[in-house]
This record gives C-alpha cells, structure tokens and sequence, in this order.
C-alpha cells in the first residue's frame, strides 16, 4: 500500500464535510478520508450525522454511536474516533453550555425538543452543527470528518444556519447560527468534500449541489470526488475478434460469446461515463479525483483500502 | 399475508400454481393504491412512474405522484417544476388503448397552504396564516409534515373515484417508512400539552406572553428572541380547530393503507446497503401490517456468460477484454448474491430486475421501455 505523504488538500481545514445524495457512496468517502489522515497520524473524529449504520465496522471498529469511540489506532498517534450526534444530546449540551439551567433545563425536557424544533425550523441541524463547531473550537481533533445527511437532506442540514438567520433575529440561537455560518465561509476551518458518480442525475445534482453551498454559504470546497469509475480500456474499442487476431489469438466460440456480452455492456459504460466527465469539466470548475469502480457489490476493509489509496492524490486541476 | 390476496379476481392471469410468486402485471390489475419505498439512489421515482404507464397500458385510469422528480424524469411526465400545481396533468402519448395517465408533483408547500385554506373558519384567518414567517418558514418541514401532506394529497386522488390506481412515490427513508409514520407524528405534535396551551382560546396573545407563563414560551424567546414567540403562537393559535379534520384523516388513511386494496413496492439496487436499508424496510412493513406487493431491484449490471481463462496473455487489445469481462462479471455475481438474501425475504410478493441503463429516462418511451421490462414475466 501506497503510505505517501498525506495530500495537502486533506489538511489544509480543520473540519472536512463529505456529502453527496444518496447512493454515491460518499459516506465510503468519508471513511477513507479518515484512514488517510489517521494513518500519516492524525487524531480524526468522524462524525457521522445520519448514525449510518456499518461505517464503524468498515474501518474495523465497532458500530458508530452516541458515544464517542475510537475506531482503530496506528501507530503512536493516529487513530480514529467515531461518533454520531443525535439532535437531543446537542440540544441539552448546548443548554448546558449556555448556563441555561434550572426551570428552563425543566421546561426543555417538558417541551421536548421535537416541538420546539417546529417553532424553529432547520433547529435540529443547527443544534449539530454548532455542536461540530464547538468541537472545532476545542481542538478535540486534529481533523473532524463529518459524514453528511445523503439523499436531498445535505444542502437543508448545511443551509440550516443561514436559514435560521433569516427568521430569528436575536437570542443564542442567532449566535449559534451567526457562528456556524461564521464556521462554514472560512476556509481555514471548514471545507465541502462533494461526492458524485459519472452518471447524469448524479452529475446534474452535484453541480446544483456545489454552486448552492459555494455561493450561499460561502463554503470553500475541495476537490470533486467523482466515485466508481471504470478504467479507460482502449481495447474495448475493439471488438473481441479483432482484438484477438491483434494478439494473434483465436477464440473459442464460447469465450467470443462471453466477452461480446461484456464488451457491448463495457463500450457504452465507457462512452456513457467520458460524456458525463465532460459535461464536469464544462459545467464545474473544480479539480477532481476519480476513483475506482470496486467489482463487488460488498463493499468491506479491503475495497475501502482500495479507494483510500485511489484518494490519497493531488487532484487533476480543473480544466 | 398475500394468501388473502389471492382470491381477489384478477383481470391478468391467475398464476398458475398457488405457491408461486404473482407477477407484477397482477399486483397492478389488483390494486388501487401502489405505494413505492426503498433507501435513496436507487430510481425510485422512475420506476414508480414505470409502473404508473405500465398499469396505464393494460387499460387502467393511473395517476403517479411524485415528491422530488430529477429534471429529466419531470420533463418525460410532462411536469413542470416551478409550476406548484395543485391537479395532475394528463401524459400524452403514454397509452394506446382505453387506460390513461396522470401525473403531479407534490409540493408539500402548496398542499399544506391548500389545506390551510380549506380548514380556515374564515378567508381572514387563513391569509393571516399563510403570511406569518414561521408558517412560511415550515411549511415545508415542521415534523412529518410533507409527509402528512403526501398522504392527505393520496387520500383526496385516491376517493375522487377518477382513478382506478393511485401510484404515490415516497420520499427515501432509510429509518422506516416515514410517511406511514407522519400522522402519528403530527398528531403527537398537535396533541402536545404546549400546544394545547398555546392554543387556548380563552387567553390573548398578549396575556401569554405577558405573563409568561409558559416556561416553553419564555425558552423561545430566551434562545431566539421576542419576534418568533409572537409569530409562533400566532401560527398555533390560527392552527387551532383543524386538529379534529386532521386526526379523522389520519385515521381514514390509515385503514386505506392496510386494506386489500393497498399494495407497498420495494424498490432497491442490488448493493449491499441498499439491501440491507430495504430488508429493514421489507421488516417495517411486515410489523405495521402493510401488504408488500413486489421487490423491483433496479440498475442491476448484466451478467455475461463466464469466460475461459486466459494464461500469459500479454498487455493488449485482447487483455483488455479479459479484465473488463472479470470485473464484470465479479460484480454482477455479486450483485445476484446479495439481491437473493433480499429475495428470499419477500416470500409471496412479485419480483422483477431492471438493468442499469445507459442514461436516464428522458422521455415517454424510455418510460414505456421500462414498463415493458417490468411486465414482461
């Protein structure tokens, strides 16, 4: 295994938000993010927002809870440390906190914190996101990977804070929202890692993705993680049999059959996916790194290995 | 669960031996309400529309809603975005024959204002309701509400008598089935001692918040200021006398939703997390007493016939064939082995593999390709 330096990229913020929709595989993302940094002995904490389930077992440790833990140690001084944060146990921290306590600690508990999240909308993702923010501040880690909600909830848990911004005026949870934003447009603490694969809805959503979250909240973003690419085969250009005689081998009439079926399937894969880096290319500006397609559908330790070496790059300048 | 089922007549033929799977042309000649779920990523919006036209082409009166169509998939229907329309649309070209088919965009923003509009004492009120910034601000998000607004929006297509089937797409969940969960959820809310407080009729504005008698009221203001506790009650306050129309309803679909009528439709993609959110899902389903109809796996990759080994083959043309033809092949085994562990759960239901495609559905016919596939068996 490739054990380079670690890329600048990795490094250069303090807290590395990976996000993507769903099925992109960008919490994979995230978790050779950490193996990268934990490996060159950095003290990671991911964070894993949505709690997904197998994320702690993919990096060879226990399943992600609330309860802070370390995930796998190397060496002296790197490990790392996973943990989700459930909207509540930010809610109460953050109580605690503000000094806020007594009756007010009562009426919360009373209230719960589902209907006060109802007359504060986007509450919930504020109350985790300044609770990274905090740990930012403590410097609890050297770097904080946060495994952002897939599917459409990443640019609302994201935007929460310029959300809140707009309906409440005044009162902690402003200062809350004012520092999380505060957080998110410095690119010294903060940057997006966007995740996408070559395909077009994908492609269509991530582009929307990066311009919302660079443009309204100011988020730095790193490099373009575009997952689960083929390699570039210029043999399949070729059909079988001509590929065959080129090499001066004949083909039984069996393996001509078997490779015209994954030929035609490969040949339009290929055209498919050089169509989308193309429309990336035009349509965002951002460097990029394209990682391997892993041929199984069981993602594990070993395919992870894979893609943290694939990662472990300078990016392609964007062209 | 499906035995019950079996005795319903059926237009589409019978199956012909009772242990047998019902094919997915039988699940949608007996169903009048087909809700598709499955974990995000996997193309469940295009499919529920798949199965929309092909119920449309054996002669059936179909409206497909949907939450949150990709661009393409909007402009194959015929939706338009921006347009927060309230009634479906009528989609050209779908169907041949007798049936028809109809498509809408929920926009939980539109339904809930709807609502608002129609359950209002009076047009005054409503229009203060519909102004407050914290009504603007969730609308769209206040727990479980889109969701709420999905099933209250199915229940008005689904009684309007003007469709034989009513496909409703749900937004991906990974924990459960949220939407089945919603009027729970909005019920507990609306039931909340604060709120009932807030909305006590014998008190005004001003007395709360003067008062401050409610430690939940004096939390707001002392966490986000003045300004929202007046909108919020006054957001509570023009939400009271709705809560009884809101239960009945959540009730009314309730009962739809685990009646012989109602058939659920996995939809997944044959990785293994996907698998494991919709075993999940396939267990949720099965508690709640819903009735699982079929398991659709989607973007499934081809699986090529196996090829002989090839030794000492130098770089090459030829050599690349080979190591595409491993990986593939590697991956669709795999894929065929997770998607049977997934199988093997959905005893009783129908089953059917779409490819993965070269590009999105863009139009009608990719749509009606699709459908194809899905009734082919």
């Amino acid at each position: 295994m490739e054990r380079g330096v670690t890329p600048t990229w990795v490094t250069s913020a303090g807290v590395v938000v990976v996000a993507g929709k769903g099925g992109v595989g960008s919490s994979t993302v995230a978790a050779a993010l950490s193996l990268i940094a934990a490996r060159q002995g950095a003290n990671v904490l991911l964070i894993a927002v949505d709690g997904r389930p197998g994320l702690g077992p993919l990096l060879g440790g226990e399943p992600i809870g609330p309860e802070e833990r370390t995930l796998r140690s190397f060496g002296r001084s790197g490990r790392i440390r996973g943990r989700t944060i459930p909207p509540e146990q930010a809610f109460s921290d953050y109580l605690a906190l503000k000094g806020i306590g007594g009756v007010l600690r009562k009426a919360a508990s009373a209230a719960s914190l589902d209907v006060i999240a109802a007359a504060t909308p986007g509450l919930e993702h504020l109350l985790v996101l300044g609770k990274i923010k905090e740990l930012q501040r403590e410097k609890s880690a050297d770097l904080i990977i946060v495994d952002a909600p897939p599917a459409g909830l990443a640019a609302p848990f994201l935007r929460s804070a310029s959300a809140l911004q707009a309906v409440v005026a005044s009162g902690p949870i402003r200062t809350q929202a004012d520092e999380v934003a505060e957080m998110l447009a410095d690119a010294k603490r903060c940057q997006g890692l966007l995740v996408t694969i070559p395909e077009e809805t994908p492609v269509n959503e991530v582009v929307e993705l990066a311009y919302d979250i660079e443009e309204k909240l100011g988020l730095s973003l790193g490099p373009l993680v575009v997952n689960a690419c083929w390699p570039y085969l210029a043999g399949l250009e070729m059909s079988p049999t001509a590929a065959a005689r080129a090499q001066g081998v004949t083909l039984s009439r069996a393996a001509k059959a078997a490779l015209d079926v994954s030929a035609r399937f490969g040949r339009a894969r290929m055209e498919g996916q050089q169509r989308q880096l193309a429309r990336l290319d035009e349509l965002l500006p951002l460097a990029r790194i394209e990682l391997p397609r892993v041929p199984t559908a069981r993602f594990g330790p070993a395919e992870l290995d894979i893609l943290a070496a694939a990662l472990a790059v300078e990016p392609r300048a964007a062209s | 669960m499906s035995a019950k089922r079996s005795t319903t007549p059926s237009p589409a033929p019978a199956a012909s031996d009772a242990s047998a799977h019902p094919s997915i042309a039988q699940v949608l000649a007996n169903t009048s309400l087909l809700v598709t779920c499955g974990p995000g990523g996997v193309g469940k919006t295009t499919t529920a529309a798949a199965l929309a036209i092909a119920a449309a082409r054996m002669g059936r009166r179909v409206v497909v809603v949907t939450v949150d169509p990709a661009r393409r998939l909007a402009d194959a229907l015929g939706l338009d975005l921006a347009a927060h329309s309230f009634e479906p649309h009528e989609v050209q070209h779908a169907t041949e024959g007798n049936g028809s088919l109809w498509a809408l965009m929920l926009d939980a923003e539109t339904t809930f204002d709807r609502m608002i509009t129609d359950r209002a004492s009076d047009p005054a009120r409503a229009a203060a309701v519909l102004a407050n910034p914290v009504y603007r601000s969730i609308a769209g998000s206040l727990g479980g509400a889109q969701e709420y607004m999905a099933i209250e929006r199915l229940h008005q297509l689904h009684t309007s008598g003007l469709y034989d089937l009513v496909v409703i797409d749900t937004p991906p969940s990974r924990h459960a089935i949220d939407l089945l969960e919603a009027p729970d959820r909005l019920m507990s809310f609306l039931g909340h001692p604060i709120y009932r407080l807030l909305t006590m009729p014998t008190r005004s504005v001003a007395k709360v918040t003067n008062a401050g008698s409610s430690a939940f009221l004096w939390m707001v203001r002392k966490l986000a200021g003045p300004k929202i506790v007046e909108d919020t009650i006054e957001f509570f306050r023009s939400l009271a006398g709705m809560e009884e129309g809101l239960r009945t309803r959540a009730g009314e679909v309730s009962v739809i939703l685990r009646s012989e009528q109602t058939s659920f439709m996995l939809v997944s993609s044959p990785r293994a997390e996907a698998i494991a959110e919709s075993t999940h899902l396939v267990n949720a389903l099965r508690d709640g007493g819903f009735h699982l109809g079929g398991v659709i796996v989607n973007l499934v990759h081809p699986l090529p016939p196996p090829a002989e080994a090839f030794f000492d083959l130098a770089p090459g043309p030829l050599a690349d064939h080979v190591a595409y033809h491993a990986d593939l092949f590697a991956l669709a085994t795999s894929e065929r082995q997770e998607m049977a562990e997934l199988m093997a759960l959905a005893e009783g239901a129908a089953e059917a593999e779409l490819p993965l495609l070269e590009g999105d559905v863009h139009d009608v016919a990719g749509l009606v390709a699709l459908a194809a596939r899905l009734i082919s068996d």
